[in-house]
């Protein structure tokens, strides 16, 4: 027998997403070992387990084995299959969560994968399907993830604690990734966004429009904030609302930045101006730590090039986050892969904060899920 | 030779010479017309037909695209690996002998016997790997998918053989290296026509085989045993210049050709268990793909292995240097063939003969005691005892004695008060030297007791600045404690960053692990009192002497080993403990990093300060040696507190402090390392190098690799540290609560803002002003000052309406040019030159933009692409040294390689066989998985069996060679996967199994047996790899019978078709048939009979009737995968792998006849009588029936009337005698009629005969008479008008 691959061993639940996903790319099985083990409530959550779920979902063959109290996980990966399928995200965390990943895995399935997910579209704590939408998708384009098939649609918006939105992904399938040299991130030539209500009244969106276009127009004209107010059943089950800000650059980047209202009966309740106020210097705080991808990002466009064919892909990033930094070392022990690792002073003075160029030569993947006729 | 030379030479009638010499002479007479004919006659190329031309141009694109290949990124690396050469044929052929030749053609030496691989340099830019293939199916198909070119030796006198065409077969399904075909064995013809017949035929053989125009060589004859010079020397040639496209299987994964395999197992492991399981180390040039470290690699013949480890060594066998000789120098020609005794290793059978040649007496080992070691003749223990080992390099030899005697000894610190600056220095003291006579043991106690006294008393002991905070008065005190605050401050964050040997060593291990013992109880406070200490304290330790000299020592006084591990657990738990204060607060990695390096700073400076009395100390060294213990102890253990507080933190794995500290330390490492290793030389220039030091890490902005990645080398022990077990019995728990903390912590990719700044601040919302459009352009990209570039350039230009001219400006304006004057006029020429290249470039481009935009094709952009890719990935890490380069990209394709691999079963190693190569195939992510494999297979029209189902069978595939069980099944027309028994004979069909998962598009190719040699062609099957799945679609169709036991009229009631109601709820609403093709549907299922349902029909069904449902039942397959491991056969066997049997194998080697079902043998057929009643009509429908079709009564036929039947007449004798005579007579009278007739017939024949005869008689007389009258006539005619004629002349004169 083939001997298998042996297993990488991992203790606690932080970046659960990321070792699962990192795994069924490279086949390799994993163990986590004492998630949450010494809490009051042990073992894996709810929206974990919703997230194991879609991740058999998506597989064929993937073996899962969670002991009983929930503290350990072993994860033997199946081949991604993919095709159409629904979900239902747990309310807990938002669709975002569950999305992130999927923007890994999709381009590598069997089947073209078109997935309905239902939970909660915008919360404060992942990013919305919004900023995914415009920023994820066209860094996946760059990467040759293209086609008619490639789409991101929020059919109902739904706001915790209860949700009720729902998202429809579709994602073609590649059999090898392109490689980008992307250093230039160019210069902001545009601001978009979305300003979302649901279930309050539809002026708070104009309010937050408002506050928000106050802060930005100092740097740029070209500034259009849409009002989304959702009504009836696309409207979930939650009131809320909230803002998410998009600026592109003359080289096709996308910086995003984001904020959304306090769950309903949890915590104060936010001015609308005020909100539209912080997102706008959110996302000039993203503008500071540039780069040619945003801070959330990050991980995907560094798994992509890693998945690329062995040539050298280069790409520009801001300051890198916890996130990246744990993802960095998860693809070198998952994919024996590492970056060069520059940091590049900004080159001239008004242009934000460091930059980091990360540079790898892709391990020469090819989608193994593919059927050839 | 005289004749030849009075040949007449022959002028030249055709080809380029010719022509040339034609057009020149025309030239002369002035004729000659350079312009071709298409413009000197252009009516006679004018276009006649527009379809026409449309379809020659048409065609000529059409050939024009059917030569393209796709594009792809040249990833040969720069130095490319040898070339793989196999050299194939049957046997006896003379693969050895060419072998030999080439190798003496290229390197002018002589190898007695060829084993394994042999690598040459052939040229400036190019070495070979020439190895030979044996005839094994096994050899031939490992060495088809590491082959660059294929020598094929064909026997010229025999003709081909199977092992030829099996080999071209494996090659064309495993992608088809280069193959030249060598002829030998043509001495053996002595007709030459018949040789040049043969030739031919086995040319265009070999054309068919491989491509038409392949190159083959013809060797012609032998000359003592070897080919003639000049033909091997031409072969070489070739060989050389050849150049190859890349295969897709090859360069997309790394692959080493092994020249030399090492045992490394300890020899004790095999003394105890001579069976167990090896580890190996193999050495290779790496080829295809770049290799990464702990990747999975597959071993044909072996099996499947991680790499434990991989490092590069100097090449064996590098190209020459850049020369401008056209040829090699005559050194440069080298050859590396370890396995065949040429790198100066020659392994036989059970032993390795090292060669050591001249070399000898340099290698020897110059340490006395090893040497001493070496020729002994008397037991090391007294050799021990007269050995002496000098530690530094002006001490005193130390003695056995001496070593024993310091089993504890370590380097004391001795403090001291430099008169002149008051500070307190460090001495390191040794202890035999104050040798006080007092037992270890003693010793020890009073260490810990001084310890514990000074735990309590002063937090920095053994610390510069805590001694220095108590003894030194006023002005500095105020300086230092300022100092410390501060230090304090940074390192409340970044707890022991600072920096602690690499290696700590057993000793200070020791002691400190007996401090902690001590301190076991003691409260958090104290712990965090370590803290502060510790770090001051490695400073200067880290520089210290003491340290040093102690390591040397220790490694002759290795006690109590077992101890230490304990004890540095117990160090854990108080890091752990200490590790609680540290809280981590991060906003970005960057900013973390940015305070670390200022702290790191600040300590760097300290230290500088430190060592500066350091090196004043060890001028002092030799006077004082006086040792109070207790304070280096404490020292020591300081740096053992930091060395383990930075292991501990690292299971943390995941915050970016303790990533900072290691980062520290690691710079620190590199600037000591190499210190620690020389005894005392470090010291030499100590100032300079912490200024160095210092400078260089002022200057380096902080190292984001170190913080994502730490240094490689500590991960290793992470997961030691995981498991420690105490005794092996007890497991230590610690509280690494901090590390918990971030394991648990929520899962969010955001990076949200710790510190937002303040955007309303002007100068805040300046710092990203460019970032927008509206923001300030690089000089290359504004859009004003690009447009004023333009203006200079293609300013001139005349307004033709007006009439005006406008010129643009000068290219200096007036402000310029004041600046200039100043400048230098060489400068200012420069600048013009410059300029008018600027513009001259742009025009350039204009025009080519106008002119040359429709050239470029879609082709071209690609492969321009790819080109700039191909140049990037050789730019890239081209300035980075090998060993950083290696961890980005992998081992290059071309290094040499030492791979090391654990857990090889130890057949590998004892029945090496240098004759049978060694691969290393790397494989891909998940490629060591297991599933289904499909594949669409078809049978080789060579091979005279077809393949049946379930039938194990051994596939070669990717890298591996496995033995599998397959099913056939073929698409039918709506995409379902139907089971076939057997592969069809001429068809593709589908097969699965389980297996490798290997990338789809791969080539493969099944044999029924890789043992034992058959005269038939062996391989069975090709075909390629279709898709990879976890499950299986593949069905075979079950037909389901049941019989009516009740019918109403469209209705009945099924039985015995199911066994439940629950399966026939199952099958609601399916469609059944019977055998006579009425067709139903199952309705609902009966309680009664258990099975039984209701259905209806098209119409009413009879008693007799069987009901049938066609199903499909998925089938499983068997999932059996069994690697070929002819490696581990032993020497002679290997060619004898056989795995499972088939059904048909066994049966006939253990003779059990196949038993039939008595239904399936044939009867013979036997056809009954038919019987057909008669038609039978109705009377009412006989009347209703036309009189046509009526049944007609004939009425019966009436008795024959009497005269119809009269008797018989019975002759009397008589009459019978009169009736004979009669018709006697009649016979007579018959015959005589005839005969007359006959007479008659002549008769008249005679008769007409004569008449004839006399008739043309008369007829000849007749003509006779009127030829004499005619006669007669003429003359009298001649003579009338001779007479008229004379009359008339009498008449005229």
């Amino acid at each position: 027998m083939a001997s298998q691959q042996h297993s990488l061993s991992y203790v606690g639940c932080n970046f659960l997403r990321q070792r699962l996903v990192l795994s069924t790319l490279s086949g390799r099985p994993v163990k986590i070992r004492k998630i949450r083990a010494k809490e009051e409530n042990p073992g894996l959550r709810d929206f974990e387990a919703s997230f194991i779920r879609l991740i058999d979902k998506v597989t064929n063959g993937s073996r899962i084995e969670i002991n009983q109290t929930g503290t350990t996980l072993y994860y033997q990966p199946g081949l991604l299959y993919g095709g159409v399928l629904e979900h239902d995200c747990s309310p807990s965390r938002s669709i975002g969560y569950y999305l992130e990943s999927l923007l890994c895995l999709a381009p590598f399935m069997k089947h073209p994968l078109r997935i309905v997910l239902r939970g909660v579209t915008n919360d404060q704590v992942d990013p919305s399907v919004d900023v995914l939408k415009a920023t994820a998708l066209p860094l996946l384009k760059k990467f040759g993830i293209d086609g008619e098939g490639f789409e991101l649609k929020i059919t109902r918006r739904g706001m915790p604690p209860k949700g009720g939105g729902e998202v429809t992904f579709a994602c073609p399938v590649r059999k090898v990734l392109q490689p980008i040299q992307s250093t230039d991130p160019g210069k902001i030539k545009r601001i978009r966004g979305t300003a979302y209500s649901v279930r309050v009244s539809p002026q708070i969106a104009n309010r937050i429009v408002d506050s928000a276009r106050s802060i930005l127009n100092k740097f740029i004209p070209d500034i259009y904030i849409y009002t989304d107010h959702m009504k009836g059943t696309s409207s979930g089950k939650s009131p809320g609302f909230g803002l998410s800000l998009v600026a592109e650059t003359t080289s096709g980047t996308f910086l995003g930045a984001e904020l959304a209202s306090n769950p309903q009966g949890q915590g104060t309740a936010v001015l609308p101006e005020e909100l539209g106020l912080n997102c706008a210097k959110l996302l000039l705080e993203e503008i500071y730590r540039g780069g040619c991808v945003d801070s959330t990002n990050q991980s995907l466009v560094l798994l992509l090039m890693t998945l690329g064919q062995q040539d050298v892909s280069k790409v520009l990033l801001g300051p890198l986050s916890p996130y990246t930094i744990e993802f960095l070392r998860h693809l070198r022990s998952f994919f024996q892969i590492m970056f060069k690792i520059e940091t590049k002073p900004s080159y001239e003075e008004l242009q934000g904060g460091e930059k980091v160029l990360m540079t790898c030569v892709g391990i020469g993947f090819s989608n193994l899920s593919k059927t050839i006729k | 030779m005289e004749e030849k030379d009075r040949k007449k030479h022959h002028k030249k009638h055709s080809g380029p010479k010719a022509d040339k010499k034609r057009k020149r002479h025309l030239n002369d007479l002035g004729l000659g017309d350079d312009e071709d004919a298409r413009k000197r006659n252009p009516k006679a190329f004018a276009v006649q037909s527009a379809v026409r031309m449309a379809r020659t141009f048409h065609r000529t694109q059409d050939l024009k695209t059917k030569k393209h290949h796709i594009p792809v990124v040249d990833r040969t690396p720069l130095e490319p690996p040898p070339v793989a050469v196999v050299v194939v044929g049957p046997p006896k052929v003379g693969k050895s002998t060419l072998i030999k030749c080439l190798i003496r053609n290229f390197t002018r030496q002589k190898l007695i016997e060829i084993r394994g691989p042999v690598t040459i340099v052939s040229g400036k830019r190019r070495r070979l790997t020439i190895i030979e293939c044996g005839c094994d199916i096994n050899t031939m198909i490992d060495l088809a998918k590491v082959a660059d070119l294929v020598l094929m030796l064909i026997d010229a006198s025999f003709g081909f053989e199977m092992e030829t065409f099996e080999f071209l077969n494996i090659c064309q399904v495993h992608g088809f290296p280069k193959i030249m075909g060598v002829l030998t064995h043509l001495d053996s013809f002595k007709n030459n026509k018949q040789l040049k017949k043969t030739k031919k035929r086995l040319k265009h053989r070999f054309w068919t085989e491989v491509y038409p125009g392949a190159k083959l060589f013809y060797l012609s004859g032998m000359v003592y045993g070897e080919y003639p010079k000049q033909e091997i020397h031409n072969l070489g040639r070739f060989i050389s210049v050849m150049k190859f496209r890349p295969l897709t299987w090859q360069t997309s994964h790394p692959y080493v050709l092994a020249d030399r395999m090492e045992d490394l197992t300890n020899p004790e492991h095999v003394r105890v268990n001579p069976k167990c399981d090896r580890k190996v180390s193999i050495y290779g040039y790496l080829r295809g793909a770049c290799l990464k470290n702990q990747s999975q690699i597959h071993m044909p013949g072996v099996g499947d292995f991680t790499v434990c480890d991989v490092s590069f060594l100097p090449d064996p066998c590098a190209l020459p240097e850049q020369q401008k000789k056209r040829s090699l120098n005559e050194k440069d020609k080298l050859i590396y063939a370890p396995l065949s005794g040429v790198g100066g290793v020659v392994y036989d059978k059970d032993a390795v003969y090292i060669d050591l040649g001249r070399s000898h007496e340099e290698v020897r080992p110059n340490h006395e005691l090893v040497q001493s070691l070496i020729s002994t003749h008397s037991t090391i223990d007294v050799k021990m005892a007269s050995s002496k080992v000098s530690l530094f390099m002006d001490s005193k030899p130390l003695g056995s004695e001496d070593v024993e005697n310091q089993e504890f000894v370590m380097p004391k610190e001795e403090k001291q008060i430099d008169l002149k600056t008051g500070r307190v220095r460090r001495k390191a003291v040794f202890e035999e030297e104050n040798d006080n006579g007092a037992s270890d043991e003693e010793e020890g106690q009073d260490e810990e007791m001084s310890e514990d006294e000074m735990d309590g008393s002063e937090d920095g002991d053994g610390d510069d600045e805590g001694e220095s905070d108590k003894e030194m008065p006023g002005q500095e005190l105020d300086l230092r404690s300022a100092k410390r605050m501060k230090r304090e401050e940074t390192t409340e964050e970044a707890a022991g960053e600072l920096p602690a040997f690499a290696d700590s060593d057993d000793d200070l291990e020791m002691s400190s692990g007996e401090e902690g013992e001590t301190d076991l109880d003691e409260s958090k406070e104290e712990a965090e009192d370590h803290g502060d200490k510790e770090e001051s304290n490695e400073k200067e330790s880290s520089d210290s002497d003491s340290e040093s000299s102690s390591r040397q020592i220790s490694k002759f006084a290795p006690c109590e080993l077992g101890r230490e591990d304990k004890e540095r657990r117990e160090n854990h738990n108080l890091d752990h403990r200490l590790g609680k204060k540290v809280v981590p607060t991060t906003d970005s990695g960057n900013c973390t990093a940015e305070e670390a390096s200022e702290s790191e700073a600040e300590g760097s400076s300290l230290e500088e300060e430190e060592e500066e009395g350091l090196n004043d100390d060890s001028e002092a060294e030799e006077s004082d040696r006086k040792g109070i213990q207790s304070a280096p102890e404490k020292n020591v253990d300081g740096v053992e507190w930091a060395e383990s507080k930075v292991v501990e933190d690292e299971d943390g794995g995941d915050d970016i402090e303790n990533l900072l500290k290691e980062e520290e330390e690691y710079g620190e490492e590199n600037d000591f390392s190499a210190d620690t290793a020389g005894a005392l030389k470090w010291k030499e220039d100590l100032t300079q190098k912490a200024a160095e030091a210092f400078l260089r890490q002022q200057q380096s902005a902080p190292n984001l690799r170190k913080l994502v990645y730490g240094t490689v080398a500590e991960d290793a022990d992470e997961e030691d540290d995981a498991d420690e077990e105490l005794g092996g019995l007890f497991h230590v728990s610690r509280p690494d609560k901090e590390s918990k903390q971030k394991a648990n912590a929520l899962d969010c990719s955001k990076f949200p803002v710790e510190t937002p700044q303040d955007w309303d601040l002007d100068e805040v919302m300046n710092s990203i002003r460019d970032c927008f459009v509206t923001g300030k352009w690089e000089a290359d990209k504004d859009a004003a000052k690009l447009l004023k570039d333009d203006e200079e350039l293609y300013g001139d230009f005349e307004d033709l309406e007006t009439g005006a001219v406008h010129k643009g400006k000068p290219a200096g304006s007036e402000g310029e040019k004041e600046d200039k004057e100043g400048k230098e006029p060489k400068a200012e020429e420069e600048e013009e030159k410059n300029k008018r290249m600027d513009k001259k470039r742009k025009l350039k481009e204009m025009f080519d933009a106008e002119y040359d935009e429709g050239d470029a094709t879609y082709f071209d952009d690609l492969k321009e692409e790819m080109q700039k890719q191909t140049q990037l990935n050789r730019a890239e890490f081209e300035d980075q040294d090998d060993e950083s380069r290696v961890q980005y990209e992998g081992f290059r394709p071309g290094m040499y390689v030492r791979i090391e691999i654990e857990n090889i079963p130890c057949e590998f190693v004892l029945n090496f066989d240098p004759h049978y190569p060694i691969i290393l195939g790397g494989l891909g992510n998940s490629e060591g998985n297991v599933g289904y494999v499909q594949l669409r297979l078809k049978k080789h029209r060579w091979y005279k069996k077809i393949l049946k189902t379930r039938d194990p069978i051994i596939f070669s595939l990717g890298w591996r060679r496995f033995q599998t069980i397959p099913m056939y099944y073929i698409e039918d027309h709506n995409g379902r996967h139907r089971l076939l028994k057997y592969s069809p004979q001429h068809m593709h069909c589908g097969a699965t199994f389980w297996g490798p998962i290997t990338p789809q598009g791969t080539g493969f190719l099944a044999i029924q047996s890789v043992s034992g040699t058959t005269p038939d062609f062996r391989i069975a099957a090709t075909g390629v790899v279709l898709d990879l799945d976890k499950s299986i679609t593949v069905v075979k169709k079950l037909k389901l019978t049941g019989f009516p036991f009740k019918i109403y009229k469209n209705t009945s009631f099924i039985k015995g078709m199911f066994n439940s109601p629950l399966e026939v709820a199952k099958f609601e609403g399916a469609a059944i048939r019977t055998v006579s093709g009425i067709r139903g549907q199952i309705k609902k299922g009966l309680r009664k009979p258990e099975g039984a349902f209701r259905a209806t029909f098209e119409d009413k069904l009879l008693m007799s009737d069987i009901v049938f449902m066609r199903t499909w039942y998925p089938v499983s397959i068997p999932a059996f995968y069994n690697p070929v491991t002819s490696l581990l056969k032993p020497a002679g066997e290997k060619d004898t792998w056989t795995g499972m049997k088939t059904t048909g194998q066994l049966r006939h080697e253990l003779g059990i006849r196949l038993k039939q079902k008595k239904d399936s043998l044939y009867k013979p057929i036997v056809r009954e009588k038919k019987h057909f009643n008669k038609l039978h009509i109705p009377k009412a429908l006989q009347k209703a029936l036309p009189f046509k079709n009526k049944p007609k009564n004939h009425e019966k036929k009436a008795k024959p009337t009497k005269d119809q039947w009269r008797p018989a007449v019975i002759r009397e004798p008589h009459e019978k005698k009169i009736s004979a005579l009669l018709t006697a007579l009649s016979t007579v009278h018959s015959y005589k009629i005839k005969k007359a007739k006959l007479n008659h017939r002549q008769h008249l024949k005679d008769y007409l005969r004569k008449k004839h005869k006399e008739e043309e008689e008369k007829f000849k007389k007749q003509k006779e008479a009127k030829k004499k009258l005619f006669r007669i006539l003429g003359q009298k005619e001649k003579k009338r008008q001779k007479s008229s004629l004379k009359g008339s002349r009498e008449r005229e004169k």
